[in-house]
Parts: C-alpha cells; sequence; structure tokens
C-alpha cells in the first residue's frame, strides 16, 4: 500500500509540475464540446446536450488515462525505471501505482467538463448520480491506462508511443458513439464498434449520465446506451463486466511486461549520468 | 582464517549482446562481509555483469548466485538481498533529492521513524543537505552523481554493489564516501561489490578481479596479485656508474639507465642493500618502488588499465 500511495503520488507530482501538458490537458476538452456539439442535435435523442457532454467526458478520460500513462516511457529511458524495478518492490504494485495515477488525472479532467457541463445545459435530478458518474470515470480511467500502460511497457520510446497512440486512440473513439452516434456508422464500421471497448464505456457513461441504468436494457438501445449485437442484448451490467476483463486483462499483462523486462534490450542513453 | 561464506557464486557466466559477446564465460566467487573490486578498462564488461547480478539483465548462459538464490529465477529474493548505485544515472529528475531519497526508503521498507533521520545522514556524507529540496533536473552533473550514491547508501543490503562509485567525485567526497563503506563494510558486514579503475581504490580491497575484453585475467588479493605479477623496482643515482653496473651484473641483477638514474629490479633486498652500501660513498639518490595494480594489469595484458576513452 505504501508503495503504490507513494508511486501514486510521485506521477501526480510529474503531471502537475509539467506546466505546458497541464494545460493542454485542461484545454482539450473544449475543443470537442466545440468541434462536436453540432452532430447531436438530431431528433432520436432526447436530451442531446447531456448526450453529447457524457460522450465527450468519458472520451476525455479515455485519452488523458492513455497519454498519462505515456510517462512510463519516460521514467524508462530517464532510467528511474530502473531504480523502481531493481528493488523488491512487487511487480503488481508498480502498475497499479502507475495506473491509479493516470486514472486520477484522468477523472480530474472528466469532472471539469461534467462542472462546465452544468452551465451549458446539463441536467441530473439525483445527486446520487454524481457519485455514480464520479465512480464509472475512476473505473473507466483504470482500465484504459492499463491499457495505455501496456503499450507504454511495449513502445521503449516516447515517438512510438505516440504514433501507437495516436492509431489506436483514433478509431477506438470515433468509433466508440462518443463523437459519432452509431446510427451515423455504415454497417461494417458499427460492427468494428461492437468490438471496441470504448463503446461500452461511452454507453455504459451515458446511461449513467441521464439516469437511465434503471430502464430495461430493451429500451435503452434506441439511445445507443444499450446494444443488441446477434441475439446478445448488452446492457450496462453487461458493459461493466465487459470494461472489467479488459482492464484485469491489461494490468496482468503490463504486470508481466514489468516481470519480464530486460534492461540489456533497451537503447542505451548516453546522458548526462557522468563525466570521467 | 576461517572459511568465508561465498555470498556471490558466478560460474561460466556469458553475456552476449545480439552477435558480440561482452562477457565471456567467467567464474568468480565473493566472500561474504568482504570488498570485491572488478578491475578493468572500459569496455571489459564490468557494468554487464553487475547489471545482470541485479536482476535487471539478462544472461546468455551459466549460474550467477547471491546469497543462495537464482539471480534469474528468484529476482524477489536477490532484490531484497542488494542495493546498487549504478554507473548510468536512474534519479528521478523530475523530483527533488529529498522526494528521491524518500522513494528509496518506501521501496526498501526503511522503518519510517528512521527516514529522516538516515536522509539527513546520508545527505551530510555528500554534502547535499543545503540543497535537498532542489529538483535533481536542475543538479550539476557531480551533484547528481552525489546524490545517486546518496541514495544508494540509505538502506542496509546484505549485498552492495557500486559501479564507479567514485568517478567523477572531489577528492574530499571521494573519501567520505570510502570511509563510510569500509565503515559499512566492517561494522554491518556488508558486503561491497564494486567496480573501479582507480589504484587506489583497487589497492583497499580484499580480492580484486582483473577483468578485459569480457575474461578474468586475474583474481586474487592486491598483496598477491602485486607479488606475483609485479617487481619492486630501485631508482638509484650515483655518480659512479660504472661500479654499480659491475656489482649489478655480477650478482645477475637486471638494470636500465635512464637518463640520471639507473632503475633496478629489486628481486632479492639483501643483495640489494650489499651492493648499495659498497658504493654509498657515490649514491646521492635511492627510491623503491613497490609495483601497483597498474602495473599488474600492464605486465598481464601489456597496456595501462587507463587507455582508451571514458564511457
Ligand atoms: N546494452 C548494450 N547493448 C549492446 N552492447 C553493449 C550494451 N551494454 C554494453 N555493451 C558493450 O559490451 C561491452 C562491455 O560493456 P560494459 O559492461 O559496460 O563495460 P565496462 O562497464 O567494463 O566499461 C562494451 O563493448 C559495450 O560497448
Ligand atoms: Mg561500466
Amino acid at each position: 500500500m505504501r508503495v503504490i500511495y507513494a508511486l501514486g503520488i510521485r506521477n501526480l507530482k510529474v503531471f502537475v509540475r509539467n506546466r505546458t501538458a497541464l494545460i493542454f490537458n485542461l484545454l482539450f476538452p473544449f475543443f470537442f464540446i466545440f468541434v462536436f456539439g453540432e452532430i447531436f442535435r438530431n431528433d432520436f435523442i432526447e436530451n442531446p446536450v447531456s448526450f453529447m457532454l457524457a460522450g465527450i467526458i468519458i472520451a476525455t478520460v479515455f485519452e488523458s488515462s492513455l497519454r498519462v500513462s505515456s510517462n512510463t516511457i519516460d521514467d524508462m529511458t530517464s532510467g528511474f525505471m530502473k531504480e523502481v524495478l531493481v528493488s523488491p518492490i512487487s511487480r503488481l504494485s508498480i502498475a497499479i501505482g502507475q495506473f491509479v495515477s493516470s486514472a486520477v488525472v484522468a477523472t480530474a479532467q472528466g469532472i471539469i467538463i461534467f462542472v462546465i457541463g452544468f452551465f451549458i445545459g446539463l441536467r441530473i435530478t439525483s445527486p446520487l448520480t454524481i457519485i455514480y458518474a464520479i465512480s464509472a470515470m475512476v473505473f473507466v480511467g483504470i482500465v484504459f491506462a492499463g491499457f495505455g500502460l501496456f503499450i507504454a511497457t511495449k513502445a521503449k520510446n516516447i515517438q512510438t508511443f505516440q504514433a501507437v497512440s495516436l492509431a489506436i486512440t483514433m478509431p477506438l473513439t470515433f468509433l466508440s458513439g462518443a463523437y459519432i452516434p452509431f446510427a451515423m456508422l455504415p454497417d461494417v464500421l458499427k460492427w468494428v464498434g461492437y468490438f471496441n471497448p470504448m463503446t461500452y464505456a461511452v454507453a455504459l457513461f451515458r446511461a449513467i449520465t441521464l439516469e437511465k441504468t434503471h430502464l430495461p436494457t430493451s429500451e435503452l438501445i434506441n439511445e445507443e446506451l444499450a446494444f443488441k449485437i446477434g441475439g446478445v442484448m448488452i446492457g450496462p451490467m453487461e458493459a461493466l463486466g465487459i470494461l472489467l476483463a479488459f482492464g484485469i486483462v491489461f494490468l496482468l499483462l503490463s504486470t508481466l511486461a514489468f516481470i519480464r523486462v530486460d534492461f540489456s534490450r533497451m537503447n542505451r542513453i548516453k546522458d548526462d549520468s557522468i563525466e570521467i | 582464517m576461517s572459511v568465508a561464506k561465498h555470498i556471490i557464486e558466478v560460474r561460466n557466466f556469458t553475456k552476449k549482446y545480439g552477435n558480440f559477446t561482452a562477457v565471456k564465460n567467467i567464474s568468480f566467487t565473493v566472500d561474504e562481509g568482504s570488498i570485491f573490486a572488478f578491475l578493468g578498462p572500459n569496455g571489459a564488461g564490468k557494468s554487464t555483469t553487475i547489471n545482470t547480478l541485479c536482476t535487471i539483465f539478462d544472461k546468455t548462459d551459466g549460474e550467477l548466485i547471491i546469497d543462495g538464490k537464482d539471480v534469474s529465477s528468484q529476482k524477489a529474493s536477490v532484490r531484497s538481498a542488494i542495493g546498487v548505485v549504478f554507473q548510468d544515472s536512474t534519479l528521478d529528475k523530475k523530483m527533488t533529492i529529498e522526494e528521491n531519497l524518500k522513494m528509496h526508503c518506501v521501496f526498501y521498507k526503511v522503518p519510517r521513524n528512521e527516514v529522516e533521520e538516515r536522509i539527513r545522514f546520508v545527505l551530510t556524507l555528500v554534502d547535499l543537505l543545503d540543497v535537498r529540496r532542489k529538483t535533481v533536473a536542475a543538479l550539476s552533473g557531480g551533484m547528481k552523481r552525489r546524490v545517486e550514491i546518496a541514495r544508494g547508501l540509505i538502506h542496509y543490503p546484505k549485498v552492495l554493489f557500486l559501479d564507479e562509485p567514485t568517478t567523477g567525485l572531489d577528492p574530499q567526497t571521494r573519501a567520505r564516501v570510502w570511509e563510510y563503506v569500509i565503515k559499512l563494510q566492517r561494522e554491518k558486514n556488508i558486503t561491497i561489490f564494486l567496480t573501479t579503475h582507480y589504484m587506489d581504490e583497487a589497492e583497499i580491497c580484499s580480492k580484486v578481479a582483473v577483468i578485459d575484453h569480457g575474461k578474468i585475467i586475474a583474481h586474487d588479493t592486491p598483496f598477491n596479485l602485486k607479488k606475483h605479477h609485479t617487481k619492486d623496482r630501485a631508482y638509484v643515482t650515483t655518480s659512479n656508474p660504472l661500479l654499480l653496473e659491475k656489482l649489478l651484473d655480477e650478482r645477475n641483477i637486471k638494470h636500465t639507465l635512464k637518463e640520471k638514474y639507473h632503475r633496478i629490479d629489486v628481486e632479492n633486498k639483501a643483495d640489494l642493500l650489499h651492493i648499495l652500501s659498497e658504493c654509498k660513498g657515490d649514491i646521492s639518490d635511492i627510491e623503491i618502488r613497490k609495483g601497483t595494480l597498474n602495473d599488474v594489469f600492464l605486465e598481464i595484458t601489456g597496456r595501462e588499465i587507463r587507455e582508451g576513452s571514458a564511457s
């Protein structure tokens, strides 16, 4: 516990001390509100503003947790990861420490948009919804930070990570229903979207924000808060299960990557270590 | 002498980087509680061996054991028995000196009530106490190295690896660090495994392995290494070189004339004293030099240890 806490706090400090990244991360979501606001003004959605905001919030959480995970690569190339990995602390707590902090940063961003949302038309009736929504953000943040951490452990340098995460984030967010409703996608892409875990994060989070989790799954399908794929119904509970499984798989994979890491295969860094 | 336990055992260790073999089938042991040094030029394979012993490089072949645990299959137990100061920087550059040291205390489960005191102590040792709130990135290269060493000395492992610990340090800090390292070895029975190319540092170690091109070419106490691989030499200045040369030749002692003095190999001190007393009226200067570990290296490889570029 002491290790997870210490690593988590440390990663948060790294994030906060990098002013440029901090400002960029805070402004980023506004860009999406601006660009995608119009798309959702159509008639099959009851409350377009809330609907749109929910999508943007969760997509931001997703992107942010993925991006923050890339700090792990800096730690690899700076040599600090050697100090971490040569110590006797458990590899699982290293992985958890890394992605709990990503999730915290991501959630903080999500909350900011959530608050702004109230000024531009987000409506909720029960205060409980806020608690559910924040829990969902933390959960989604953790799940995708695990995913990001895994890519980070494989990428070995920041350029590769950026290229790979761009190649992954773009399709994952755009084929999740967060910015573009499924109804507007061609059938082929819809099917791709069904295999996208982000789709279920978006649906789950929207169901919570629109306060519709108590409705029968069949009534959620119209608004893309649930899906019927083949004969299988995927409602909020199933979505939760899918995300949980996805998160655990990547937690284990990144722990495994930390167990297996062999620094003699890393690019050797010549830095300011010592001058003789 | 009592038989000490072998805290480190390395058998037929080989490490390849792609097609390049950096360490070639080396074997050696280190006694518990001793100070052991790897002495060799850059690129000899010292860091490669240390990194593999520390569990962060995978071996290519062989067997490496620390405190009875296999370095490849029992990594976790090996890690809790060791401490390391790597040659390359492994500091958390975005954090302050103090934050770096505190994190280390967490990693190595230093009891909470001792953290403050130990950090104070090691920072005083390397003279960084006043700047402990500075971010590491803002420090000079020498200061960073001192933070690295301070951090490595915070906890008490069974085996402490120091990869060129004092390279780049000022003489005072170097002396203080050494004094403390020897204290750790004596008082806490910590085994010290270091690499160096400072002769005077290797000199005070219990055992030295001379390593070159990935092979151990000699492994013994500094005393024995010098005894077997070097000769003491006398440097004599005399006003009557002919007499000195005649006396030396009579006893078959090797000598060479170098500018103003004669360099004489000392095989037998009594013989030499005898000769010198016979021409004592002519002699204006005598100096006897002991063989050094550098001479050992020179003798075995034909090269100076510090030739070539630093890395
Ligand atoms: N990660 C690496 N990849 C490829 N070659 C390496 C790597 N690390 C070291 N080497 C090479 O292996 C040899 C031994 O290096 P090293 O163990 O660092 O020597 P030393 O510490 O004795 O100076 C050198 O020729 C070096 O260039
Ligand atoms: Mg080295």
